[in-house]
């Protein structure tokens, strides 16, 4: 089946199985560098995009439900090489060490201050839970998303 | 819709649903938030000729009533968790499934489907003695989800049949929902536990229902302990005495996440936990 949805804001055509996961078809078929296979299943967060601006982990979303619709990459976040105050705020922290995890961090931490400017801490750990970093950086990323979180 | 043999489709509503789904049967996998069954695909557990993505499908709902609460199968647990008037059980059990990106994906109607060591919700919902609405192919069924399990990912559900909504009637007064993770906000469930009290004027049990989710693929009922603690008044001794029944006939899973012997010494503890907070008073 051909599929068609905008990725970063540009127009893409691409055939797909049904069985297909969007993880898959980013990667595999159209070469995205900033999602990752973590795990294959919704544990680690290091293949999350968004899908009309909701959080999704694409190993878990079949490539048939993006027909339609806006996918976003950590790689579209950051305007004319402008990087958002997020992604500023790893920077400024050395919160990515291998970075593997890095894109899915960013992404949650997005949609996590978008609904809640100031979350607590037990609302930034649940919230953060299905994000995992191999490198065990937690420090640094909690207060790198901490340090734009208006308190 | 005539043609299609296989695909990814995505039925409108609910007649549409069950339509495509009388036609392929088991070809196809049904899928709603995806956190389960796009594992069953990528796993190689299955091999699905279509997928009936209820996508489009408007069972996204909570209806509370002052004696009833129905919930549609494609609700979210983020959706779950904003209502207001949920049984403490099942709130704190969809309280429990962490990470921005999970809550908002998996669906009460998909958790009913997810083995172990997931499936918090359907635990709850079985301590809630919760029905399971089914439409089909002859129309709509009930099926009370403590006849639902047959083994390992098998389910009292027909080929022709779709999963639309989760209902609780006359939702017990007291309930409670305890689970065990490895680490504190996420990872597998290594035991979980889920009671649910009705007490009549001096304090007897008059209705008790405990459900256990992580020791077998899918939740069970412990219907042993119930009728121990039904029709009397808890204490201290009665509880432990009940908790030892807990696992009684039943074969724990014992795998690298945690040995049996370890899960079935869980269970108890949380049970205990659970009820010793019935009796002084909390919930």
């Amino acid at each position: 089946m051909r599929i068609r949805f905008k990725l970063d804001g540009q127009d893409v055509e691409v055939d797909v199985k049904h069985t297909d996961t969007l993880l898959k078809v980013l990667k595999d078929r159209i070469g995205v560098g900033s999602v990752h296979f973590g795990c294959g299943e919704g544990s680690c967060g290091a293949c999350m995009v968004l899908i009309n601006g909701r959080l999704r982990y694409s190993c878990l979303t079949l490539a048939g439900y993006v027909d339609g619709k806006e996918v976003t990459t950590v790689a579209a976040l950051a305007r004319d090489g402008e990087l958002t105050e997020i992604q500023r705020a790893f920077l400024e922290n050395d919160a990515a060490q291998c970075g593997y995890c890095t894109p899915g961090m960013i992404l949650t931490a997005k949609v996590l201050l978008e609904k809640n400017p100031s979350p607590s801490d037990e609302e930034l750990f649940d919230a953060l839970a299905g994000n995992l970093c191999r490198c065990t950086g937690y420090i640094p990323i909690i207060n790198a998303i901490k340090s734009v979180s208006r308190r | 819709m005539s043609l299609i043999a296989s695909g990814y489709l995505t039925p409108t509503n609910v007649q549409e649903a069950v339509s495509l789904k009388r036609k392929l049967r088991d070809k196809a996998l049904v899928v709603a938030g995806g956190t389960a069954a796009v594992q069953l695909i990528s796993k190689m557990i299955i091999e699905p000729q279509a997928i009936i993505s209820l996508e489009k499908v408007p069972l996204d709902y909570v209806k509370i009533r002052s004696n009833s609460v129905e919930i549609g199968a494609t609700t979210s647990i983020a959706k779950l968790i904003q209502s207001r008037g949920l049984p403490n059980a099942l709130k704190k059990a969809a309280e429990s499934i962490h990470g921005l990106a999970l809550k908002d994906m998996a669906t009460v109607g998909g958790n009913i489907f997810t083995p172990a060591p997931a499936g918090d919700l359907a635990t709850a919902l079985l301590s809630l003695d919760a029905v399971l609405i089914l439409r089909g192919g002859r129309g709509m069924r009930s099926v009370p989800l403590s006849n639902f399990y047959r083994g390992p990912l098998q389910f009292n559900i027909k080929p022709d049949e779709i999963l639309t909504a989760v209902k609780i009637s006359r939702p017990p007064k007291l309930s409670a929902f305890l689970k065990q993770t490895p680490w504190k906000y996420s990872g597998p469930t290594i035991a979980s536990v889920s009671a649910s009290l009705d007490l009549d004027r001096n304090g007897r049990t008059r209705r008790a229902m405990v459900a256990l989710g992580g020791l077998t693929t899918h939740p069970y009922r412990a219907k042993k302990v119930e009728k121990m603690i039904t029709g009397k008044k808890l204490s201290e001794q009665l509880i432990d005495g009940a908790a030892q029944q807990l696992t009684d006939g039943v074969e724990v899973i014992d795998d690298a996440l945690a040995s049996s012997w370890y899960r079935r010494e869980l269970a108890q503890v949380l049970f205990k936990r659970i009820l010793y907070n019935f009796i002084s008073g909390g919930d």
